[in-house]
This record gives C-alpha cells, structure tokens and sequence, in this order.
C-alpha cells in the first residue's frame, strides 16, 4: 500500500470519529508502550545475531524485518489515534526508511552517500563501504597502527554512484548484468563469448564517460593539497582499485587493475581505467563463483604517492605452505615490486620466527637481474641491477626484523594472518602498500583439531559460563583490569578480564586480544566495540575475576566458548583455516546493511530542535519519538482529566512525590480505595521495588538546598515541553503499572525521570530502563549530573547513553531479584540526584559524589542481602 | 583417538549459509559433514551412504524436508533426525516427531544449541547400537 492510500483511508477513518473516551486512548497509550518494547527487543535481537553466535538465515533477516516495520507502522498509527493525528508526517518518513529497507531485501544496487573523495589521514573507520576494503585497511594501518603508508586520497563508492548517474550507466549496467545472470543460468555453464562482449560493453562505456566536473574539482583540491604539503608540484601516484569485497576474505587478487606512476595530470584516465576494471571478463566470473551478487559491486579507488622504493615485497605473517607454522615469509627484489607480484621474477625468500626476536630461520638469496623502476615521466621501465647488488640479499636481519615486527602487529589487528605489500625507500624507511587477509589452506588430510585432545594437554579453566560477544579464539596473558578508569597498565597483547562491561575501554580495545568480564550483556556498547574490532569477548561469565590471575597465559575460544590454560596453537591456527569468516557472508552484510537503517539513534533529546517527525532517519527515531510524544499525551490527557473517572488514584506516601497511579492490570490490590491508596495497597514488583529505594535508602534529603541566584534565573528561562511547562503539572507524576510492569513519568523539583521496568519470574522479558533529564542550573552543573548518574548507572552494569544532561540506561534480562535491586538502585538515585545539580560546583564532585552513593549502596545492598530480601550485587549471572 | 570412527552427518538447508556455518562448526567438534543445497542431491546421497546423523530444514523447494526425513528414517531406522526450522508450528512438530524425529530446533539458534543436540543424538545412536550387538 503507498503512502498516499494509507494517508486517505487514515484521514476517512478519522472523520466519522471526533474524540475517543479515555479508556479507548488509554488502551492506546498500552498498545504503544508494548510495541515500543517488543520493537526495541527486536532491534536488539537483530544486533545480536551479527556476534557470529547465531545461525540465522536469508527467512529470518525477511522475517524480522517485516516484523519490525509492522510494529514501527502500528506504534504510529497508534500514537496518531493517541493524539488525535498530530504526526501524519511520521508516515512519509517510515515509508522512506521502509522502502530502503525493501530495497535492500530485494536485492537493489544501493550505493553509499558520502564525500567523493577523503585523504587517507582523514579517513574514519568503518568506511568499508564508501572507500572499499583495500583502502579501509590502508587507513586503519595508518590511523590506528601509526605505521608508515604512502600519502594519498581514495576516490569513493559514492564518486563511483555519481559518475554513473551522470553518464546515465546505472540502468545499463544493471541490464547487462542481469542478462548475464539469466544467460548463465540458462545454460548452466558460462558462455565465455556472451561474458567478454557484455564486459566489453560496460567497460567501454565507463572509459568513455565523462567525469563529473564537481569531482574533477575534488580530485583537483586533493591533488594541490598534497602538492602544498610535499612541496612539489610534480606528484605521481599509485592508482590502485579498491572495490566492495576485494581484499576482504576474497583476495581478488589480480583482478582488478593497478597503474603505477601516473603523473596527476592523467590521474582522470587513470581513475577510470581502475572503474572499468571492475567489470572485466574474470572479475565478472570471480564474482558469480565467489556468491557475490553482482549488485555488490562498486569501485572505489586509492590515489597513493609513489614511493621510490629501492627494495620491495611481499610478507606473508604465517607461511601458508610450511608443515610447521610459527614463521612468516618476506620475499623480496629490488625496486618496484609489481614483478614479483605478478612472478614475473626470481626473489629472494626468507623465513622468520613470528614470535619475537623475530629470529632468521632461512634465507634464498638469488641472482636478480633486473628491477623495475619509475621512469622520470611517469609510467616504469626495466632496467638492469647493478653487478655488485645482482647477488646481495635486498633486507638485513635487522630489516627483517622490523618488518616482521609491523606485519605481527597487522595480523593481530586485523584477525588473520596477513598478506602484506611493502616499499623500502633510500632512507631505509618501510611503507605499507596494502594488506589484506591471507588464506590458510588446512593441512592436507582434513581438519585435525581434536578437542578432548587439547583438553588432555590444557586444562579447561572456564567452559560454558557466560555470553559470547564475538566468536574467534585469543592466545595471550591475562590482565585482570581492577579499575576501568585504569587503562595505561594495559599491556599488549595480553586478554582482559574485568569485573564488568566498560565502553571506555574502547581506548585499549586495538592492543588487547580478548574480554572476558564477570557481568554485562550482549547488547552493551562494549559489546558492540568489541564487535568492531573483532575481539574475541565473552561476557556475564560470573567468575572469570574470581578464576584468573594476571600474568598467567591462556587460549579464549570464544567459539566454543571455552578457555584453555597455556597457548593452544592448534586453535589458533584452526580458526585461521576456517573456510568462511562469518562476517564475510553475504547474510552478515546484508544484515548489517539494514541495521544502518534500523537501529542508529539520531533523536536523543526532546529539547532538541531535531526531535520532530521530519528528523526521524531510522525506525529506532520513530519508535522513539512515539515513545515521547505517547507519554506526553498521556499526561496531558490524565491531567484534563482530573476528577473526572476514579481512575487515576493517589498514592499516599511518607514522601511528598505528589503520585497518581493507574493500575492497568493487578497492580494494585483489589480492596484498595478508588481515590487514595497507600505504600500496602502496591503489588507491582517493580514498582515496588523502586518505591522501597526511594524512601527506605536513606537518600531521599529532606533538608532543601538553597538555591543560588544564577540557579534559580536559569530555571526560569528553562524551555520545557508543553506538557511539563503546563501549571497543573506541578506535583502531578504518573505511573501506570500491572503486577510486573510499570512506567513511571516523574517530575521532581525541576528535572524529569521516566522510568519503565517489567519484572517477572520470566528472566527474557524484563527489562528496566531509566531516563533523566533537566535541572535548575546552568548547563555545567547539569552535565556534571548527568555524568554522575551515568557513571552510577555503569556501575550497575546498565547501557549508558549521555547527551548533555540527558542520561538514558538501559538493563535487561536479569533474574527477577537483581532486576529488583537495579529497581532499588534507582529509586535510591533518583532520591539522591533531587537537588544535586546545585551542588555540583566542580568535576571532582563527579567522582565525589560517585564514590559516596556507591558506597552507600552497595552496603545498604549487602546489608538487605544477609536479611535475605536481596542478593548481593556482585552476584549476577 | 585417529582410529576411532568420526560420525557422520549430513545436512540439508537451502540456503547456503546455514551449511557454510554448520559444516565447519561440526567439524570442530570432530564431526564428518556433508552439506547440501537440494534435496534432491541430498537424497541420492543417502542411497550411497547411511549417516549417523541428519540435520535438515522442512521447507524447501523441490522435495520438502518432511519427505526427505521420512525416506531417511524408512531406509535407516537408527539413524537420528535433527529438524531445523524458521517456521515452527506445533503442527508441523508434531507430524515430525511422528516420523521419528530426534529433536526441533527453531532457526535462527546457537551453534552451541545445535551442536548438544547432535551430541544427545549421537549418544542415543551410540547406545542402540551396543544394545544390539551382543
């Protein structure tokens, strides 16, 4: 159904029905805090899958897909019955983001926007899919490594969209390709004629379109920027293809071209020559045998400075072909190395240890003849070597050495041993050219990995505890990581093992190889970091602290999740071998292609002038926008409404909370009064757990903080949303509860919390989620909160997300009685927090105050726990 | 250990990715795997061969696996069924235990969870046959 034919019948629905009764919009408000959950679960869930733990299929990414946009459509048409179709627009921005969703599902050739061309130091990470693999490597060696690469700009997938829009290529491309697919299938074998006139087509095509003049100019200020900063004016470059897929797990090697030595006044040719070659006769074939589809095809190209390289080669971290496999292999000529690429020449050959010093095992030292040199105008000529270098070694043990060294560091970054091309320049400098992943063929024979076997030689230390956050296995020493805020004692290489989940420790991420920590969950921000950088983490063990001592080394198989004591090689090595990497499957992309659109949350803070309909880019706005504007209406309605049903019912406390309460499903005992009801009358779990901290921790100050003058001008001049600003508000908080949910809209001095918790004795469905937002101060103050409270709420192991003095946290899937000391916690924060802004002077208050509640609680917890009514904090499985 | 006997598994899904991820993962275990994409390739196999196990999805194109498991279990009793399934309905669960069917696993699902089930079956397996040998 379009847009328009849903937007009619809304509108005919509408008339016929002026004002709904409460009950009916109440019923709504229910709808929509359910689906917001069960959407919110789903997006979780999708995420989840992307650990590598799951086996899922191309049914479940349809599936859960079609499910989603069902429960975002119905949570809008809900929220628009709710207030009475105030946000139509919502409408048009799902359709928008649904579309792309089936466009993708579909199959549809979608090229990424973004900048055109991005100088390698500029160069994010993530940007696979706007610079190519290839590229993407490069930046992340140089950027995050800090090892030397040429200098240089890539020309992105999104130029590559341009140039093809603007010659009118796209449409034709898709044709041809399609024919090809039809034909190929048709005869089951490919017909090699059919293949290189339909290549020829599209290539001639490309090399004779013409070049946007909006990227000639970006190429152009590349070009001078580059000139500015080498001083020169006569640059040349290394054009080299960078494709989607090539240098990942499929190599591609030699399939696309490179041009070496192109002066920057033929970088135009240059770059569409590289373009072309995406569509040559063998890299249409590679493709289609690799389970490419031919959609995923888009070129992006680096722009590299020569390097006038007196040496260069090839290292190859783990030699694929030795029986044994602790060394690495550097081949070698002198010159450029495109010969030895391409083994149009005999080279120089050395073994090396992989562990350090980096020992030489064995050198083959040959006659070299020839090498290929830059010529001074731009292209390469060959030309003899002199007599006295014919027969010498190109690299020195020490040089060995170093370059090993550099390729170790590659490999553990990038998960897989290596396949690495080097320039040595006359400075004796190394560069890395490129790098990419190097297959390892499984001995001959088949898999040899027998796990009782390595269970005989190491001990299992830990098995089946916890949650694998990323697969793959981890050889290292341990370091038990007492204090998250402590990261310079991280030492390298070694495996983490923290008491709990910590997104700071993104900083260390790129030196360490595993995580195992006590608590946390599979959606946590670490957890998705971890992800990133591909290390191998189990989380929520409940024991690794306990069991692991620093300095002693041991194998984290986070595929079978089990650890290993000693180094396990033969682990190491298996899932080397392994045949697919996961995330190289064409589900895995297509899966985290559709979450780009899904799960980003761009509207954080209602206060901000971009949380409107028509900022919504992905569904997780829309849901949380509904979500919003859903608890706003509510209000408002219960506010209108005052005395008017005895539905809403105060609830009489020791505490002036100023509380109504709608019970919406066994809440509230059934004797109670309909008017007033007490602390005794609750039966909602959590709710009832909340309400304990808030009274019986102690937090609660009843001493008023004086207010400063500033303080108090800046709450005057505080923009509220209509439904807080409004008078009757003052007082009036909501919740809405049943015997295991409730959702809590509170307003206290100036600042707002919502807090929305189910509890049951179902462990999968509860969940607890806090926000706060607001205060009497100036922004400093406010943020200094906000900070507090996040890093309280990280304490308690929730997912923290802080923008300026909003704090959201989210926690789930804990057993019923941890879910109720979170509850606690919280009742006891929002306690704490009333009237902290105004006290919040400085920084060290931060901590100050982190350290004081903390400390506060988690006796007050252990306290509670040898009574009995709650379990130690530390206990969380 | 190397001269003990590995188990035999076979697994028909078709799509592709659920072999690519079984097949490697069962290996690891110290399984033997063979993947297959077509029921009808996964059939003339089993005429070739008897598997300890067989690991099959129900809805396919072509022969679907409820007759593929039927003929499984017609030609080998003692070979143990798996069932992997994105649509599991109760109906169809119970027709498959009908047929003899070990166990149901709904898709997606965990390696670790595929994998205890294929353990379970092969020990079941494991114990019919020394019940029967004297």
């Amino acid at each position: 159904m379009n847009v328009l034919h849903r937007l009619k019948s809304w509108f005919s629905f509408g008339k016929a029905t002026p004002a709904y009764p409460f009950a009916a919009l109440f019923k709504k408000f229910q709808n929509i805090l359910k689906a917001n959950n069960d959407a919110l679960e789903l997006i979780a869930d999708m995420g989840a899958k992307l650990s590598g733990d799951y086996v899922f299929d191309r049914q479940y990414i349809l599936s859960s897909s079609a499910e989603l946009s069902d429960q975002v459509y119905r949570l809008i048409v809900d929220l628009n019955t709710l207030t009475s179709r105030k946000y139509l627009e919502l409408f048009n921005r799902y359709e928008r983001i649904h579309q792309s969703i089936e466009e993708e599902l579909a199959g549809k050739w979608i090229l990424p926007q973004g900048d055109a061309v991005i100088a390698y130091e500029a160069m994010g990470q993530g940007l696979h899919e706007l610079v190519g693999n290839k590229n993407a490597n490069l930046a992340d060696v140089k950027n995050v490594l800090y090892l030397p690469t040429p200098d240089g700009f890539a020309i992105t997938t999104s130029a590559f969209r341009i140039f093809l829009e603007q010659n009118g290529l796209y449409q034709m491309i898709q044709q041809r390709l399609q024919q090809y697919a039809d034909e190929a299938e048709l005869q089951e074998a490919q017909t090699p004629q059919s293949i290189e006139s339909i290549a020829e087509e599209i290539q001639d095509a490309i090399r004779n379109g013409q070049i946007p003049e909006s990227l000639q100019r970006e190429i152009a200020d590349a070009v001078r920027a580059l000139q500015q900063s080498k001083r020169s004016s006569g640059l040349f470059f290394a054009v080299r293809s960078s494709a989607w897929g090539e240098d990942a797990e499929y190599s591609f090697a030699g399939q696309y071209q490179t041009l070496l030595n192109v002066a920057s006044d033929r970088l135009l040719d240059a770059y569409r020559s590289v373009l072309a070659s995406a569509y040559n006769p063998s890299a249409l074939v590679y493709r289609s045998r690799k389970g490419f589809q031919q959609h995923e095809v888009a070129m992006a190209v680096g722009c590299q400075l020569m390097i006038e390289a007196v040496a260069s080669g090839v290292l190859y971290t783990m030699d694929p072909s030795a029986d044994e496999r602790d060394v690495a292999v550097v081949s070698a000529t002198w010159g450029l190395g495109a010969p030895l690429v391409e083994g149009m020449v005999a080279v120089d050959t050395y073994t090396i240890d992989r562990q350090p010093p980096f020992q030489l095992r064995s050198m083959h030292v040959v006659r070299k003849p020839t090498m290929l040199m830059l010529s001074p105008d731009g292209g390469t000529e060959t030309r003899p070597v002199s007599p006295e270098l014919e027969n010498k070694g190109c690299l020195s043990s020490v040089q060995l050495q170093r370059l090993v060294e550099m390729g170790m560091l590659i490999e553990r970054f990038f998960k897989r041993p290596q396949d690495i091309e080097w320039a040595l320049d006359a400075d004796g400098k190394f560069f890395i050219l490129q790098t990419r992943p190097l297959k390892i063929r499984p001995d001959s024979g088949g898999p040899t990995l027998d796990i009782a076997e390595i269970a005989k030689r190491h001990p299992v230390r830990m098995q089946d505890r916890g949650i694998v956050v990323q697969r793959g296995v981890a050889t290292g020493r341990v370091f038990l990581l007492e204090d998250p805020d402590d990261l310079e004692g991280v030492p390298h290489a070694c495996i983490l093992v923290t008491h709990h989940t910590s997104p700071r420790l993104a900083r260390v991420m790129r030196r360490i190889h595993g995580i195992i920590t006590d608590v946390g969950s599979q959606t946590g921000h670490m957890a998705t970091i971890a992800r990133e950088f591909r290390i191998p983490c189990v989380v929520n063990t409940g024991m690794a602290t306990r069991i692991f001592k620093t300095g002693e080394e041991i194998t984290l198989d986070a595929t079978q999740n089990a650890v290993y004591e000693g180094r396990v090689e033969e682990l190491l090595y298996y899932e080397f071998t392994e045949e697919d990497v996961f995330e190289e499957t064409y589900e895995y992309r297509l899966l985290r292609r559709l979450l780009k659109r899904i799960s980003p949350l761009n509207l954080v803070d209602p206060h901000e002038s971009n949380f409107r309909p028509a900022d919504c880019k992905t569904y997780h706005d829309i849901i949380r926008f509904v979500h919003e504007k859903a608890v706003e209406e509510i209000v408002d309605l219960e506010n209108s409404r005052v005395g008017s049903s005895g539905q809403a019912r105060e609830l009489v406390m020791d505490i002036p909370l100023g509380l109504c309460v709608i019970d919406i499903g066994g809440g509230v005992r059934p004797q109670a009064d309909e008017k007033r009801i007490g602390r005794r009358d609750i039966v909602s779990v959590p709710m009832n757990a909340f309400l304990d901290g808030l009274e019986t921790s102690g937090m609660w100050d009843s001493e008023p903080v004086s207010v400063d003058f500033g303080s108090f001008m800046s709450s005057m001049t505080r923009t509220m949303s209509p439904a807080l600003s409004d008078p009757r508000n003052a007082g009036r908080n909501l919740a809405v509860i049943t015997d295991a949910y409730f959702n809590l809209s509170l307003k206290l001095g100036y600042h707002y919390n919502i807090i929305d918790a189910y509890v049951s004795d179902q462990v999968n469905d509860n969940t607890a989620y806090f926000r706060f937002l607001g205060g009497v101060t100036d922004m400093t103050r406010r943020s200094r909160r906000a900070g507090f409270i996040g890093e309280v709420l990280e304490r308690f192991n929730f997912r923290v997300e802080i923008r300026g003095d909003l704090v959201i946290g989210r926690i789930k899937k804990c057993p019923r009685k941890i879910m109720e000391q979170k509850l606690w916690m919280l009742g006891s924060l929002v306690a704490y927090t009333r009237q902290l802004d105004v006290q919040m002077h400085e920084d060290a208050d931060m901590e100050k105050h982190k350290q004081s509640f903390c400390q506060r609680i988690l006796a007050r917890l252990q306290e509670e726990s040898q009574s009995n009514s709650l379990q130690p904090i530390t206990h969380n499985p | 250990m190397e001269t003990e006997r590995k188990f035999q598994i076979l697994i028909l899904d078709d799509e592709p990715i659920v072999c690519k991820r079984l097949k490697p993962a069962l290996e690891k275990a110290g399984y033997e795997a063979e993947t297959f994409t077509q029921s009808a390739m996964a059939l003339h196999r089993i005429t070739e061969k008897e598997f300890d196990v067989v690991i099959t999805d129900l809805k396919m194109e072509g022969l679907d696996g409820m007759a593929f498991l039927t003929e499984v279990k017609k030609r080998y009793p003692k070979t143990e069924v798996i069932v992997i399934t994105g649509f599991a309905t109760m109906d169809t669960a119970r027709q498959s235990y009908q047929k003899g069917v070990f166990d149901f696993v709904a898709k997606p699902f965990k390696l670790k969870e595929i994998l205890d089930v294929v353990e379970k079956a092969i020990a079941k397996r494991t114990a019919t046959e020394k019940g029967n040998v004297p």
